[in-house]
């Protein structure tokens, strides 16, 4: 029982931080991102399948983000690897997470 | 400013005063220079005035403060429609590309068995059939590769299947009007290897191979000879490249494993069929190829190749399909020479010699009508009728292609072929793109043509070809049927049109 347990806390201990950092890149998108590209918002939705992967990469790189984002530079990384994950060209791209 | 220009102008006034004053002198000056520099002043001032009312344009004040931003504006939605093309761009992971052609031929076939043998004849003088390609090709990372062709090819007003079309022909057969897989297939050129390695797995690119390419005018479209295998066929191909081995350009071996029959259940798709009725047949071959050394724009291909187990089917004869088995195996070997624009003369040879021996293993029954004897069922073997004589068969495929060096006419080409095929010559050209199969032949084969280009993406083929059948049933290896006097006269002409 206790092998059992140990194996299953090692399990969860490998697959438990993938899962976090996925489910927090969305939560941290929604958050930053979504308070004003929403609709009705102050700025236009957008979503991740919105660009490919690599063009979210440099219009970040290039600071082409017209107002200033609150962001530390770990966070901006969070949900810029968020966004290339659910790119237009990725396996799983991710089109209405802001509804339009 | 103008307050600037006054005080100037009283200063000098005043200073020249002073100065004269100081030296105890008087300046004295005619009137009219004194006036001319009044008027100056006064020329000067207006166009203080001028410049300062300019500089308060509120027009030209609004454009100069806008620039930046208006630059800044440009710059932001020329990014915007970059994104825009490069997502579209990363999103269109396939280019897609198409083959349309149009065929009319005059054909005279006598003496043939397929008509009746011996005093039979047939003639087709305008014979017409569509063939439509679709080409596809992504690479899908900097090492991963694919590539794809299907291919719906007709006769004109025909949309019935063809009864000899089988997985390696189906799309070289003109038959009904749907599509066919022809080739699909990646390249993986694993990194990180010690020798240069790459892997071909799908349904891989082994028909129209060399020289084909120069009767119909294009690019090498497989990696094996065309005399020895010109077919559709799934497998796994292994390449090494051995240039920075052997220090020739373009050299490498390739081992290929294919499947030229896998028994299956048709209702349960991964299953053998019960009781398991006949073994798998299986094709391993390995190829080296290079560029001649010393010779620019040449290929030297040495081909080895067993088939284990082949099939047989009394259909291909002219029976009911009832009957087919195992029948053995055959070992195939070959070398093909090719040199194109030899020494800059616009000459493009090629000569391609083929080797088979078989080991045969059973016969099969055929079932047939015979007018004398009615229904009569006799044994036929690999090239044999009693299932154990074994055979060896040679063929040679030899020709010229010279492009005319005439710009006003697109540099026409003119072409000649010539292949002769021993009475037991059997190589795997099923799915060739000649339509009578004409490297299979038993006996000799000519061939003569004209290709005229329109522009990059259309030309027209005009030719005539004549075979001479010295043993019948060519391209099939089922029984042994002896000597035929057949012959085929075939005028053509085709439109090719690629994009």
């Amino acid at each position: 029982m206790q092998k059992r347990i140990v194996a299953m806390a090692t399990v969860l201990s490998l697959v438990l931080p993938s899962v976090a950092l996925a489910a927090g890149g969305e939560e941290l998108f929604l958050q930053s991102c979504g308070s004003c590209h929403k609709k009705g918002g102050q700025a236009a939705v957008v979503n991740p399948a919105d660009k490919a992967g690599s063009v979210w990469e440099k219009y970040f790189a290039r600071g082409r983000h017209p107002v200033d984002i609150s962001l530390s530079d770990a966070d901006l990384q969070v949900v810029v690897a968020y966004l290339t994950a659910h790119a237009a060209d990725s396996d799983q791209p991710a089109a209405a997470v802001i509804p339009k | 400013m103008k307050k600037i220009l006054l005080t100037a102008g009283a200063l000098l006034a005043w200073s020249g005063c002073a100065l004269a004053g100081a030296g105890g002198q008087t300046v004295s000056m005619p009137v009219e220079d004194y006036k001319a520099i009044l008027e100056r002043l006064d020329t000067l001032q207006k166009r203080v005035d001028q410049l300062e009312k300019t500089e308060a344009s509120p027009s030209d004040k609004a454009s100069a403060a806008a620039m930046p931003g208006k630059l800044a504006k440009d710059v932001e939605a020329i990014y915007d429609t970059l994104d825009e093309v490069e997502t579209k761009t990363l999103k269109d992971r396939i280019n897609f590309g198409a083959e349309m052609r149009t065929r009319v031929d005059n054909f005279k076939l006598k003496d043939h068995q397929l008509f009746g043998g011996p005093g039979s004849a047939e003639h087709n003088d305008n014979h017409w059939s569509n063939r439509f390609r679709l080409n596809m090709d992504a690479e899908i990372r900097k090492n991963l590769f694919f590539t794809g062709r299907i291919t719906a090819y007709k006769n004109f007003a025909d949309a019935d299947s063809n009864i000899y079309a089988n997985d390696s022909n189906v799309a070289h057969l003109p038959g009904d009007s749907g599509l066919k897989l022809d080739r699909a297939y990646v390249d993986w050129t694993p990194e990180g290897m010690p020798i240069p390695l790459a892997l071909t797995f799908g349904r891989q690119p082994v028909s129209e191979g060399p020289p084909s390419e120069l009767k119909e005018n294009r690019l090498r479209q497989s990696t094996y000879p065309s005399l020895l295998f010109d077919g559709e066929a799934d497998g796994v191909v292994a390449t090494i490249g051995l240039e920075r081995y052997l220090g020739w350009k373009n050299s490498g071996i390739r081992f290929a494993w294919h499947k030229a029959y896998q028994d299956d259940s048709d209702s349960v798709s991964y299953m053998d069929t019960y009781g398991g009725a006949m073994d798998d047949s299986n094709i391993g071959a390995v190829f080296f190829e290079t560029e001649i050394p010393g010779v620019r724009d040449s290929l030297l291909v040495l081909s080895a190749l067993r088939a284990d187990d082949l099939t047989a089917s009394d259909y291909y004869l002219g029976g009911s399909g009832a009957n087919s088995g195992n029948i053995g195996d055959m070992d195939l070997y070959g070398v093909h020479l090719q040199a194109n624009n030899v020494v800059d003369s616009g000459v493009d040879l090629f000569l391609s010699l083929g080797l088979n021996e078989t080991h045969p293993d059973g016969t099969i029954n055929y079932t047939f009508t015979h007018p004398s004897y009615g229904v009569v069922t006799m044994p036929v073997g690999f090239m044999n009728n009693d299932g154990t004589t074994s055979h060896s068969g040679w063929a040679v495929h030899t020709g010229l292609r010279y492009t005319i060096p005439y710009q006003a006419w697109n540099n026409p080409k003119v072409g000649f072929e010539y292949n002769h095929g021993s009475d037991y010559w059997f190589s795997f050209t099923w799915g060739s793109n000649e339509l009578f199969n004409k490297l299979a032949t038993r006996g000799d084969a000519y061939d003569l043509y004209y290709i005229q280009p329109f522009n990059d993406n259309l030309f027209g083929r005009l030719g005539y070809t004549h075979v001479k059948y010295d043993y019948a049933n060519s391209g099939l290896h089922i029984g042994d049927f002896g000597d035929s006097n057949a012959e085929l006269d075939n005028f053509y002409f085709l439109l090719d049109c690629r994009f």
